[in-house]
């Protein structure tokens, strides 16, 4: 699993923009000639300047990056997230409302309690994507299947990246569309992923009080695992300043 | 690079580590590593032979100026050791400093130091004592020269080391401390081997200098981060973002 090789990419690219410099190519895709030049004499473009191309030229960025090794199963595999996906990307904010209104019984009154959810990808959205489809042993088997070790890959979520080529491999281990993971690292907009619109409200909405109450809390133990971590490091911060500075 | 060269470059990151703190001094904060950096800048300008001989003179041609670079390199290192300690929250280590022992080997050096300059016969003004090299006093009182600062720089190699391997730090906390643990572990390799004897030659010159534009940069990461801090705007709202 790699970024697109530079000549597959250039065989591609002469396709979808036949008549087109590699200088076009980058204007329309709003790219850096920098970035795109540097990428094709390592040999590798990555998967944002393949994504960003096809949406330059309105080609459908899942159907092209379905044409290289590595993602042919992006498009044959394109289906709804799951409920827990779509629970995953709502931020423990709109949670904390939904909440509320509950607890208020706004909900039973008849108010239709219209939760405009905050876009996605939040602070916490791949840790909790991970989260939501890991059927026992994800990470075990990602880093089997990647080579990539397992300290990495928790770092990696823990400072909210995660590379696509892990992602996608991710949702083939957990059996997930594809192109989920895509969509929350924010290579892919919801729509081109096939998330469906106003999908997380329905799939938050369905939730009973005690899934949505636990929801909650799990959410808050991890913020509050990283509010003390936070806290640690600018305690850290004021003592290096005040005795150094 | 000629070592002089070396010298003189250390003298002005001195200087300079100095200088860009001063505005800070008058607001109070920072007394403790100014002083250091003035000082420091003292032992270095003294070991320059130009700015010896003028200051020597001056205090009576007797080398009481080489007196006075280790007298000022002793109150670096227990500036320093107070502020690093206290920096990185390296109780160990401040045990080591600030405990018995480390007032047993900073009285020790202090008073070896003072009893083997006493005891030379310097008759006249040489940089480094460099003409008197053959009296044993002056061998001795130039080991024991290395005692107090090596035992400061062993202790603080360990907390400096721990700012570079904890992932949650600042990037420019972790290089900070990447400098200073190399400063520090040079004043310790150095020490070592001057007390075990080893013919060091030009490295004598290079390796403490070197050291000490190490822990300049390191000190001038911090005021740097420091700043950037400042200027984004103090304490976060870390729910908030």
């Amino acid at each position: 699993m790699m970024a697109v090789t530079a000549k597959a990419f250039q065989l591609w690219r002469s396709r979808i923009a036949p008549n087109d410099t590699v200088s076009d190519v980058c204007r329309t895709a709003g790219i850096k000639r920098s970035t795109l030049a540097q990428q094709l004499v390592r040999g590798k473009v990555s998967v944002g300047t393949v994504i960003a191309i096809a949406r330059g030229y309105s080609e459908d960025p899942v159907q092209a990056l379905a044409e290289f090794e590595g993602y042919r199963d992006l498009g044959s595999s394109l289906r709804p997230p799951t409920d827990a996906e779509l629970v995953s990307q709502v931020s423990h904010i709109d949670i904390l409302r939904l909440l509320v209104a509950r607890s208020e019984d706004r909900e039973r009154a008849g108010d239709t309690v219209e939760l405009e959810l905050a876009p996605f990808p939040h602070r916490n959205s791949l840790r909790a994507w991970v989260e939501a489809i890991d059927p026992g042993d994800l990470r075990q088997s990602l880093a089997a299947r990647t080579g990539v070790a397992r300290q990495n890959l928790s770092a990696q979520l823990t400072a909210g990246r995660l590379s696509p080529e892990l992602a996608v491999e991710a949702a083939r281990i957990a059996g997930v569309s594809l192109t989920s993971g895509l969509v929350v690292t924010g290579l892919l907009t919801p729509e081109e992923g096939g998330w469906p619109d106003r999908g997380r409200g329905r799939a938050l909405w369905a939730l009973t009080d005690i899934e949505l109450v636990q929801l909650a809390r799990d959410r808050l133990e991890i913020l509050g695992k990283q509010l003390r971590k936070a806290e640690l490091e600018d305690g850290h911060d004021q003592a290096i300043w005040e005795n150094l500075g | 690079m000629s070592v002089v060269a070396l010298q003189w470059v250390a003298l002005a990151a001195c200087l300079l580590g100095a200088a860009t703190r001063l505005p800070d001094i008058h607001r109070g904060r920072g007394r403790g590593v100014f002083t250091a950096l003035v000082l420091l800048s003292v032992a270095v300008g003294l070991s320059l032979r130009p700015i010896y001989l003028a200051v020597d003179q001056l205090l009576g041609g007797v080398n009481l100026a080489n007196l006075v670079i280790r007298m000022a390199l002793y109150a670096v290192f227990v500036l320093l050791g107070l502020r690093m300690v206290a920096a990185f929250d390296a109780p160990r280590a401040r045990k080591f400093i600030l405990g018995p022992l480390g007032i047993a080997v900073l009285v020790a050096t202090v008073g070896a130091t003072v009893y083997f300059f006493v005891q030379s016969d310097l008759s006249y003004s040489s940089t480094g004592l460099g003409a008197f090299e053959d009296q044993e006093a002056v061998q001795h009182y130039s080991e024991v020269g290395r005692l107090y600062p090596g035992y400061v720089a062993a202790c603080l190699v360990g907390p400096s080391l721990a700012s570079v391997v904890n992932s949650g730090a600042r990037f420019l906390h972790r290089l900070a401390g990447a400098f200073l643990a190399l400063g520090f572990g040079t004043v310790t390799l150095f020490a070592a081997l001057r007390l075990l004897g080893v013919e060091l030659a030009a490295w004598n010159i290079i390796l403490p200098f070197s050291a000490i534009l190490c822990v300049v940069l390191g000190l001038c990461l911090i005021w740097l981060s420091r700043r950037r801090a400042a200027h984004s705007g103090g304490r976060s709202n870390l729910l908030a973002q």
